[in-house]
């Protein structure tokens, strides 16, 4: 059973993979319904979907890919034309498959509440309808016959309505390869191996032949025996291998031949039968060979899937490390061992190489979060009968993955509120001079040490009127400093909770939750926000993020002989006050500083901590939470450092006013103030 | 009669008196370290500790079991229990011992004032030994406020 669940979250791991490709080609198909190369795609989505499910035991899913893949195949062959009603049933059953991965992740089965056949059955429909029009067409004959020759399989079973499961998958899939390597003119090998008599580990040998032809560039696509047989030693001698890969005929005889015990090897050149096509299909061939050029191919890269866990242990070992070898240079220093100091310096090297790449080991590609995006709009600009010209930029940015999982949302909200409030309508546009496809641009980048996310709309922008006589409206400003606010700061009138300046409330968005939102989850990342806007030109949410969530910069103060950490993202300023600075208004310390008032807290209050009430002279670190400032009161500023930021855990769950603790290179441990629970006293 | 299990306990002396945990939630003992105090954390939480780079809460034994605050600790015991590593101030480490399960009375009746949080009474030859129920001081320290 537990076996089961392990290939079962390698399953939907995979399945969310494929998914996520078919959604990317449907996408490219809408822009451009005869890019054969987009269908190709989704073909092959939904047939590595369809067996995965079938071997899976997930029968409606593998009936439901099937289907859309017969009907893409029909598509494929050329004899029918995608349209946009077509498009929408592939973006039915996308969901419909969507759905049913969900319900296999939430209750195990692919059972779902929506009419799954009828959609099959719509498959079925214009896969079939479809050819019975088409067929007037003279030169496709030939064609069809191929297909059901190569579908002959999937009728069969249709007929019997058996399971799609079996062998012949695995035929299929070896079938495909070979078709797409003859393709790309890959060429193929069939390698017969023959181990000396009397070797011992047959199977270690066979690993290592595996192994070492993989390492030279060859996929190996099948075997005979099956993989399977030839690690539980099921084998006599000889064993024959099929593989694709760009190496040269001697190489693969020269390196098997390399390992040991080997007693001979023939290479073959695979002849691939399918060659036999069609002029039809020779110029798609020819064209998908063309876009392969053009198009950057889709990267291929190994990867190997890993516990997060794991990863938050190997960046704290490392953190750990880096601080141990810091004492061990303390100390050497003393005795300046220039034999030591080599070794030491090579040490410190070491430790820092290994420090970038645990590092980047944490971070994944923004891609992550952007994928779901263009469906969204797609939808959003359909529901709204607004055109919009959807850009995303910068999709490879990397950064921490603890972002990928909570940024989602406040983008969602801000490309919602983008297409929703921002662009205008069509005619709208148009009377104003504007071209008619809005355009909503979704873009991230490194600035420095940060990554940089931006939301831009060319719409209506906002009007700084509307909002100040909201704001005046609501108390949050005088009229005449009004006047005399700078826009941003009047922009940032709408994070506020609450303050929205549509009169309207849609079904999308504007209602007033959202933007506070947005806010509270990007400064809950040590990130921030801002807005520029042009009435009339558009607008364009910036947000702001550290590279890394584990990491930060830090301010270390001291309070009572023991350090804490102020995250320097929040840190307006520091000064030195003195006690006569201090000004009581209704019951509340506060300093003035530059004309703003500022509320003091006293750190040694909040710890509830024995301590001077008010000494003469005092260090405040003034910090920025949402629009407001605080002074907090601390006894001496040590300096900034990077703290490596680790959680207090379970037991520490009922204190507020602590993010988490960092431990410093003399080995003691600093706590991380939050300072937002802080201010707000709780 | 019952089969006679064998288990072994870690033993230590705390509030003058022996204590044993089972041994197969000790992670290891360390000698006496500075305890940075969490200000605002419930009063049985002395503070954290800096174990090999890992933040560990550390738990004062007088205050959970009796109430009574002390400072004169020597060692620290790092135990492991539903994956939330946490340590105890005690004041001396015996040993590991080997107990049969007769040798632990579970019924104390009223001699039992640690209530839940001790599994029962250790006797072996003279020696009487308080077998914490670590799971069970857990969820004290965990669950609602206790200080």
């Amino acid at each position: 059973m537990g076996e089961f669940n392990e290939y079962l979250s390698v399953f939907i791991d995979e399945s969310k993979e494929y998914i996520q490709l078919l959604n990317d080609s449907l996408l490219e198909l809408e822009k451009n319904t005869s890019d054969v190369e987009q269908v190709n795609r989704a073909f092959r989505a939904l047939h590595t979907l369809k067996g995965m499910a079938g071997t899976m035991g997930f029968e409606k899913l593998a009936k439901l890919c099937h289907r859309m893949e017969n009907y893409l195949d029909v598509v494929r062959s050329g004899n029918v034309e995608i349209t946009s009603d077509e498009l929408d049933y592939l973006f039915a059953g996308l969901d419909m498959i969507e759905k049913m991965l969900q319900a296999i992740v939430n209750a195990g089965s692919d059972e779902i509440q929506e009419d799954t056949n009828s959609l099959i059955e719509v498959f079925e429909r214009i896969a079939k309808g479809e050819k019975v029009k088409k067929s007037v067409k003279t030169q496709t004959l030939q064609e069809s016959t191929e297909v059901s020759q190569v579908r002959e399989f999937g009728k069969k079973e249709e007929k019997t309505g058996k399971v799609i499961i079996g062998e012949s998958f695995a035929q299929e899939i070896i079938k495909d390869v070979l078709e797409e390597a003859a393709k790309k003119n890959i060429p193929a090998y069939h390698i017969i191996v023959n181990l000396q008599e009397g070797t011992q580990l047959k199977s270690a040998r066979m690993y290592m032949v595996f192994h070492t032809l993989e390492e030279i560039g060859l996929e190996i696509i099948n075997s005979i025996p099956p993989v399977e047989d030839i690690e539980n030693e099921k084998f006599d001698l000889t064993v024959e291998l099929m593989g694709v890969g760009n190496v040269p005929q001697e190489k693969i005889y020269d390196k098997v031949m390399g390992v040991s015990e080997v007693k001979n090897v023939i290479v073959k050149p695979l002849k691939i039968e399918i060659e036999k096509q069609s002029p039809e299909a020779k110029r798609e061939k020819e064209e998908a060979e063309e876009k392969n050029k053009e198009q950057k191919k889709v990267k291929v890269t190994q990867t190997v899937r890993v516990d997060t866990e794991k990863l938050d242990t190997l960046m704290n070992l490392m953190g750990e490390l880096v601080i141990a070898r810091s004492r061990i240079a303390d100390i050497l220093k003393k005795y300046s061992i220039k034999e030591v100091d080599e070794s030491l310096a090579q040490l410190s090297r070491i430790t820092l190489d290994l420090q970038n790449i645990v590092m980047k080991v944490r971070m994944v590609p923004i891609e992550f979060v952007f994928n779901r995006f263009p469906r969204m709009v797609r939808d959003l600009s359909r529901n709204l009968g607004k055109e919009i010209n959807f850009i995303m930029e910068g999709e490879e940015t990397e950064l921490d993955r603890t972002f990928v999982e909570v940024i989602g949302d406040p983008l969602v909200h801000l490309i919602r509120n983008a297409i929703d409030h921002g662009i205008e309508t069509k005619e709208e546009r148009i009377a104003n001079g504007k071209p008619p496809i809005g355009t909503v641009k979704l873009s991230a980048r490194h600035e420095g040490n940060n990554v940089v996310i931006e939301v831009e709309d060319d719409g209506r922008g906002m009007s700084r009127e509307k909002i100040l006589k909201k704001a005046v409206e609501r108390g949050l400003v005088s009229e005449e400093k009004a006047a005399t606010m700078p826009d941003e700061k009047i922009f940032e009138f709408i994070f506020l909770p609450g303050f929205s300046t549509k009169e309207q409330v849609s079904e999308l968005s504007g209602r007033g939750v959202g933007m506070d939102a947005v806010k509270n989850t990007v400064e809950s990342l040590n990130g921030s926000v801002s807005i520029e806007s042009k009435l009339g030109k558009g607008t364009k949410v910036a947000i702001r993020l550290p590279l890394t969530l584990a990491i930060i910069q830090a301010l270390l103060v001291k309070v009572n002989d023991y350090v804490y950490a102020i995250p320097i993202s929040i840190i307006d300023s520091t000064l030195i006050i003195n006690k006569d600075e201090i000004k009581v208004v209704q019951n509340e310390e506060v300093i003035v500083i530059r004309g703003e008032v500022i509320p003091l807290i006293k750190l040694w209050h909040v710890f509830d901590m024995q301590h001077e009430e008010t000494p003469k002279e005092m260090n405040v670190v003034v910090v920025k939470s949402g629009t407001r400032k605080f002074g907090l009161t601390v006894d001496t500023l040590i300096g900034q450092e990077d703290i490596v930021i680790k959680s207090l855990g379970k037991i520490f769950s009922d204190v507020k006013i602590f993010s988490g603790g960092a431990t410093l290179g003399d080995g003691s441990i600093a706590l991380i103030l939050d300072v937002g629970n802080i201010v707000e006293g709780i | 009669m019952d089969e006679i299990m064998e288990f072994e306990v870690l033993v230590f002396k705390a509030l003058n008196q022996e204590m044993a945990i089972n041994v197969e939630m000790v992670e290891i003992v360390i000698e006496q370290t500075e305890i940075t105090p969490v200000p605002r954390a419930r009063k049985i939480v002395e503070g954290v500790i800096n174990l090999r780079g890992k933040i560990i809460p550390v738990i004062s034994l007088p205050i959970l079991l009796a109430n009574e605050s002390t400072s004169s600790y020597k060692k620290i015991i790092i135990a492991k229990v539903e994956d939330v590593e946490f340590g105890l101030m005690v004041d001396e480490v015996v040993g590991v011992l080997r107990v049969k399960s007769n040798e632990l009375e579970t019924n104390l009746g009223k001699m039992n004032t640690y209530g839940k949080k001790a599994k029962g009474l250790i006797k072996k030859d003279s020696r009487l030994i308080v077998y914490l129920n670590l799971e069970e001081i857990l969820k004290e320290i965990t669950g609602s406020e206790v200080a």
